[in-house]
């Protein structure tokens, strides 16, 4: 489902929206840096992503006691590679992707913004960012959360 | 719970491969029956005899057993297809370890059969979608795993790469290897590169091919007149799955050690006692980090071990003597089998150029998607 905010052209025909390309994870506006949609646990107080309604993995807690909760898109970068050898659509290699612990806990694989590697080291921090990722059929902007080094800008 | 030790003695008797290859037009029935043929021959008994049948496959589909093997005779005898991805195979030989060794069959055939096609995770049907999911593959996700243990160990993208170069020289001496060229290290860096610092020889190659192991009890090997001198003793077989491990805890590793633990307390080993091991070294980092988990040596030490030869053939334990699935292949469906047949040949003192001298103690190891891992522990009796 798409959602997010309307942008009407200048003239006041087309309406164009942004969207999320993973709306079940992420929001196309709101404050930077983007918080992502994870779960926790009411049981245990596991905090997971991506989020699902499954049931607990850590106490087996039922769909019932799990709830949605906000990560705040920060953590630290444990390891990236780039990858040179891609095969799928949305991407082109070379890209980057990495491993991160965000701080509420959940480790989390990402597309960095940067295409390769360098000046990037583990244990840097980041923080998420979206990326606009060209538009569909309809004119309206795709944008694709990723993270960035922080102090990069 | 009973252990295999607990249970009536199972041997390896019988061991039979096709050669692991690139895709080519031979059809997967003509791959296994070549395995399953051999093994009979090894042991010296005919199809007739064999009470049953596991078969470890990923990627053929439905229904592949009884159609390849009818033409052996079609004898009636109950048989199961198993897929536990890339441990399809170690999980075909479990089941028929423990078939034997549970009293209900004497003679079991574990065979895994596979030709290349593009594998369908169930996963990716459980309607959770990942941020970057489809973007790591899995040599991007060992490639992270690599760069997080040079970053932590402080080792060096060609000490990692050196396995590649042992690996490939141990394969250059196996018929049944897919790559059977020995690669410097130089040739081994020099690429293409896949992901971080990984490059082309440095993962496993995509194949086809089949292994066959036949196991059997005291009983029918005393029946059918086999060579008790060539019967290896299993004495381990342990599987377990992927559990929530605390943060920074590298998933891969805790299965692989939670495994072999239990493996070691089950059989009455440990890693001092491994003479061989063939484990699942898809990636050549995966070698470094499970012969920390199998507990060879402390973590970020497994580099050295290799650059002193230790793990070399001739060396304090021979790991991945058959190449492993850097060299040898992992065709998927008969790697978790032919990893078997190895350590079987090693312990009957057959593998020729190959042969750890002395072996007695053989560890099996792989891991597939899901997370599964399986562990084989196998003796050849005194």
């Amino acid at each position: 489902m798409a959602s997010g905010k309307i942008l009407s052209s200048e003239k006041g025909t087309a309406i164009t929206m942004r969207i999320a390309a993973h709306p079940q994870l992420y929001s196309p506006d709101g404050p930077a840096p983007p918080e992502l949609k994870g779960g926790r646990c009411r049981s245990c107080g596991y905090v997971f992503f991506p989020p699902h309604r499954y049931g607990c993995e850590v106490c087996g807690a039922p769909p019932d006691g799990l709830e949605p909760v906000s990560l705040a898109g920060r953590g630290v970068l444990r390891s990236f590679a780039t990858v040179h050898f891609h095969q799928g659509a949305g991407i082109e290699a070379p890209f980057t992707v990495g491993s991160i612990v965000l701080d509420e806990g959940p480790a989390i694989h990402a597309v960095l913004t940067c295409r390769t590697d360098e000046g990037l080291r583990s244990g840097d921090r980041v923080r998420s960012i979206l990326v606009t990722q060209g538009q569909d059929g309809s004119g309206n902007e795709i944008v694709e959360l990723r993270f960035e080094k922080i102090g990069e800008r | 719970m009973k252990t295999l030790l607990d249970m009536r003695p199972v041997y390896v008797v019988g061991i039979g491969l096709h050669r692991y290859q690139r895709l080519s037009d031979k059809t997967y029935v003509e791959l296994g029956l070549t395995a399953v043929r051999e093994a009979l021959n090894d042991c010296g008994i005919q199809w007739q005899k064999v009470e049953s049948v596991y078969h470890g496959t990923a990627l053929l589909g439905m229904a592949a057993t009884r159609p390849m093997l009818r033409y052996l005779g079609a004898t009636g005898i109950p048989m199961a297809q198993v897929e536990n991805a890339s441990a399809s195979g170690s999980t075909a030989f479990r089941q028929a370890c423990l078939e034997v060794a549970g009293g209900v069959s004497d003679v079991v055939l574990a065979v895994g059969v596979d030709k290349p096609e593009m594998p369908r995770l169930a996963a990716a049907k459980a309607g959770i979608h990942d941020l970057a999911g489809s973007r790591i593959v899995p040599f991007t996700h060992f490639a992270l795993l690599a760069n997080e243990y040079m970053s932590r160990y402080g080792v060096s993208a060609e000490q990692i790469a050196a396995v590649a170069v042992k690996n490939s020289r141990n394969g250059a001496n196996n018929l049944y290897a897919q790559r059977q060229k020995a690669r410097r290290l130089d040739e081994v860096m020099a690429g293409p590169p896949i992901a971080g610092s990984l490059t082309r020889l440095q993962c496993c190659p995509i194949g086809e091919g089949a292994a066959a192991a036949i196991v059997a009890s005291d009983e029918a090997i005393d029946r059918l007149g086999i060579d008790r001198a060539r019967a290896v003793r299993v004495i381990g077989s342990v599987t377990r799955t992927e559990r929530v491990y605390g943060d920074g805890k590298n998933w891969d590793a805790e299965l692989t050690r939670e495994t072999v633990e239990q493996a070691y307390r089950e059989s009455g080993i440990t890693a001092r006692d491994l003479d061989v091991i063939e484990l699942h070294d898809a990636f050549t980092i995966e070698e470094l980090l499970y012969l920390e988990a199998i507990g060879l040596c402390g973590a970020g030490e497994a580099a050295r071990l290799l650059e002193r030869g230790e793990t070399d053939i001739g060396g304090r334990c021979a790991v991945s003597p058959s190449g492993g699935l850097l060299a040898m292949g992992h065709p998927i469906g008969p790697t978790g089998v032919g990893q078997i047949a190895e350590i079987t040949r090693q312990l009957r003192g057959e593998a020729g150029v190959r042969q750890q001298p002395n072996a007695r103690t053989g560890l099996a190891h792989m891991v597939g998607i899901g997370a599964v891992c399986v562990v084989h522990v196998l003796q050849k009796p005194q």
